[in-house]
């Protein structure tokens, strides 16, 4: 799987979008704090938290002796400069188009 | 992004297919950085990280704290940049570059001891760190710079 299959295979479960909004509310949360959020075992939350290392979405670090996740959005701008850019620039350019053949034939 | 308080210890991470040697040229020499950094021209030494706009108004000058090419870089950060925030306390940035299977690095930035720096962290967070990032990695990447508006 290439870097971008893993993004959105790690972005197509709404219980690891749920870890990531949890995250991006306050970062640099330990299993125990994630797992307290959300109505599964452990295991589950660990399993889920896995797929979003692997996609580098969560980055573990260890601090002490706590290991904390934090949320790395870069993959997601990737994404989004790869993907989404490239469809919304062209719908800007064709809007753009149409106002300047508008204004000029008004 | 409405209620979000920016937080004391940010992480990013992403993949350049580049050397670790062009990574680390790349992110303390500045005929470099000026390319992809805000414009910034910003030299790393073993004794400091020093930033300058294109003006050459010092936007940054702080100490290095560990220099170890081209795999780890730690220096500080005081966001001199702007003279709203410019007296909070200053913060740190480590750079980690970690070579990867297939001709890629994995590069890690870490900008932490943002504690009671709550404006510098607001700054430098959401597109802040990712436009430095992917602008550093479509420069090593393909050689062109991502936004030249800014460089």
């Amino acid at each position: 799987m290439t870097d971008d299959d893993l993004v959105f295979k790690a972005l197509a479960d709404p219980t690891r979008r749920f870890l990531l909004d949890r995250l991006f509310e306050r970062d640099g949360r330990t299993l125990t704090e994630l797992e307290s959020e959300i109505e599964m075992t452990r295991f589950g939350v660990m399993k889920h938290l896995r797929v979003l290392e692997d996609a580098h979405l969560v980055v573990a670090r260890r601090e002490g002796r706590e290991k904390l996740h934090f949320l790395n959005p870069v993959p997601i701008r990737l994404v989004h400069d790869r993907w989404i850019d490239k469809y919304t620039e062209h719908r800007v350019a064709a809007l753009a188009a149409l106002k300047t053949e508008l204004e000029e034939t008004a | 992004m409405t209620t979000m308080t920016a937080q004391a210890t940010q992480v990013y991470q992403l993949f350049i297919k580049a050397t670790p040697e062009a990574i680390w040229d790349a992110i303390t020499k500045p005929e470099f950085t000026i390319r992809y950094y805000h414009g910034a021209r910003i030299e790393n030494t073993p004794e400091r990280h020093l930033g300058l706009g294109p003006n050459g108004e010092v936007w940054g000058d702080s100490p290095t704290l560990e220099y170890d090419p081209p795999r780890r870089l730690v220096h500080g950060w005081q966001s001199l940049y702007n003279p709203e925030f410019a007296d909070e306390p200053s913060s740190r940035v480590t750079w980690e570059i970690e070579p990867q299977e297939g001709g890629y690095c994995l590069l890690t930035v870490t900008h932490d001891q943002l504690d009671g720096s709550p404006k510098t962290a607001e700054s430098v967070s959401g597109t802040g760190w990712m436009m430095v990032l992917s602008g550093l990695k479509t420069l090593l990447e393909t050689g062109d710079v991502l936004d030249p508006d800014r460089a």
